[in-house]
């Protein structure tokens, strides 16, 4: 490899580089279409020579999604009474959502909370670094037990495990980033005027932190909807039970549309996550 | 408190050593100068012989293991508004923009929004960065964010400005023409300044008097005073002669 330093070289180097990368553009879009096409035909193919309670096509999954997206179906809320007339598809989405968005949001905030708090305060962190180190590698599945004894395998359960899950990943991204702080920012806070501890966090370090932790939030945007599924294995309503629930009906090809529900649900929060936090951070030009 | 001739920066016989793995290592030694209101002196060293150290203790990050540091007659107890600081790698704020930056010590006062604004512009305009209110750190060479860095610094109204080798990371040139800068800045504002920096050209072409230190442990060599008349010309045979005296006080 050769390091080129001659600015001549370099602009004309960029500029065949800037081509290269209008043509790949194109030549991406026809490859992209081209093996999603044989994954389509091959899959098709093997559906072919098998019962569809073994593998079900493309066409019967198809046909799966347009059943699940008009049979009639009732919205029922978690609390309260009352119902409103929907389909069945949406009605599991939301059902995932009661106890994916709650968990998630409690999650988050505790375990923000506490990164921040343990990489501020060199006592705080003394004192739970044991704790935490301990209690971390735990996988969030593992407290389905005291989620069962305590709350009862329903809405409330799977919140409780979706918010342990929540809990470290952001945890650990924002004691992280505060921890990264560089010195020098607090150091002119303090000759800038700022004394006290909550003015320094609201002002220097939640800001200084704010790319890791916003990169916290994403990752566990995607490793919640993980740990709901699994959640739902146990019997809490929502998209992952209906996987289950249909594979033993020996309907799989109401299985794979949930399972590309689950999948078309992150793009979407990962998308609109993604412009949120380049709105956030867009000082980082 | 503050008597008539009490200078605003007083070092008395202040020493500081650290305790690392290897034991204790001495960083300085009976440092004693003062700084008079209104002047500009250089804190001259070699790399290592403790200068960046006597900045901090200085600006009260760092607490002497002996002697005493007083500001207008008060004994030093920790970072003020009273000094300013500017670090040789700015430490902006890069979430905000330079307006941001300028502004982040008028927030912690009890001001208007406004009054703000027209602190912050007055500042912009005095280190010469107007058109760039909104431009964020990122955006800007490395000379253009030093000036936010001591726009930044001014902003609060210190009677001190700290520089930490202000302008090692920007290009030779951009560095001649910030020296000019920083006087105008100096003589328009009357500040006091303590800088600290390891170019002898540069301590000559800027201090009234430059305190020499020796490593290490840190002393005061001698306390070097240019006696040349300003602007500076670095071709002249004074500022030689003057920068050549200094150079072999290193050695």
């Amino acid at each position: 490899m050769s390091i080129d330093i001659g600015t001549g070289s370099t602009s004309s180097t960029l500029a065949g580089a800037t081509g290269l990368v209008g043509q790949a553009d194109g030549a991406r879009l026809w490859r992209g279409a081209l093996g999603t096409a044989a994954f389509l035909v091959i899959w098709w193919v093997a559906a072919s020579f098998q019962p569809t309670y073994l593998l079900p096509s493309p066409v019967e999954v198809a046909g799966a999604f347009v059943t699940e997206l008009t049979a009639a179906a009732l919205i029922q809320f978690p609390f309260g009474e009352g119902t409103i007339a929907a389909t069945r598809l949406p009605v599991k989405l939301l059902q995932s959502l009661y106890h994916y968005v709650p968990g998630l949001a409690i999650g988050s905030v505790l375990g923000i909370g506490l990164g921040v708090g343990m990489g501020w305060f060199a006592w705080l962190d003394d004192a739970l670094t044991p704790v935490t180190r301990v209690l971390r590698p735990i996988p969030p599945l593992a407290w389905i037990a005291f989620a069962i004894v305590w709350i009862g395998i329903g809405h409330g359960g799977a919140t409780f495990i979706v918010a342990i899950g929540a809990f470290w990943i952001n945890f650990y991204t924002a004691s992280a980033g505060v921890e990264g702080v560089p010195r020098e920012y607090t150091e002119v806070a303090a000759s800038l005027g700022v004394q006290d501890d909550l003015a320094m966090i609201r002002k220097v370090i939640l800001p200084s932190a704010a790319p890791e932790i916003m990169t916290g939030i994403r990752t566990s945007i995607g490793q919640c909807w993980m740990i709901v599924v699994a959640a739902e294995l146990f019997g809490a309503p929502g998209l992952g039970y209906e996987i289950i629930n249909a594979a033993q009906n020996l309907q799989l090809e109401v299985s794979v549309v949930y399972m590309l529900v689950i999948s078309l649900v992150f793009l979407a929060s990962d998308a609109v996550f993604r412009r949120i936090e380049g709105r956030v951070l867009a000082w980082r030009v | 408190m503050a008597g008539v001739d009490e200078p605003t920066v007083a070092l008395s016989n202040v020493e500081k050593t650290f305790e690392t793995a290897d034991g204790t290592v001495q960083a300085l030694s009976e440092v004693s100068f003062a700084v008079e209101s209104g002047e500009f002196v250089c804190v001259l060293g070699p790399s290592g012989c403790g200068k960046t150290t006597l900045f901090r203790i200085i600006a009260g990050l760092e607490t002497p293991t002996g002697g005493r540091v007083a500001v207008d007659g008060t004994p030093v107890s920790g970072p003020g508004m009273d000094r300013g600081m500017v670090f040789q790698e700015y430490g902006l704020f890069p979430w905000r923009t330079v307006t941001g930056n300028v502004e982040f010590g008028l927030e912690q006062r009890d001001m208007q929004p406004e009054e703000r604004r027209r602190v912050a512009a007055e500042m912009i305009d005095l280190v010469g960065l107007d058109g760039f209110e909104e431009a964020y750190p990122a955006e800007l060479s490395g000379g253009m964010k030093q000036r936010v860095g001591i726009a930044r610094a001014l902003a609060v109204d210190p009677e001190i400005l700290l520089m930490d080798e202000p302008f090692a990371s920007v290009d030779a040139q951009t560095r001649l023409m910030l020296h000019e800068e920083l006087l105008r800045i100096w003589r328009e504002t009357g500040k006091t300044i303590c800088f600290v920096t390891h170019d002898v050209a540069e301590a000559v072409t800027l201090a009234d008097r430059v305190v020499v230190l020796t490593g290490s442990p840190g002393r005061v060599r001698s306390v070097v005073d240019p006696d040349l008349d300003r602007p500076r010309d670095r071709t002249d045979e004074g500022f030689n002669e003057c920068r050549d005296r200094i150079r072999s006080l290193i050695q």
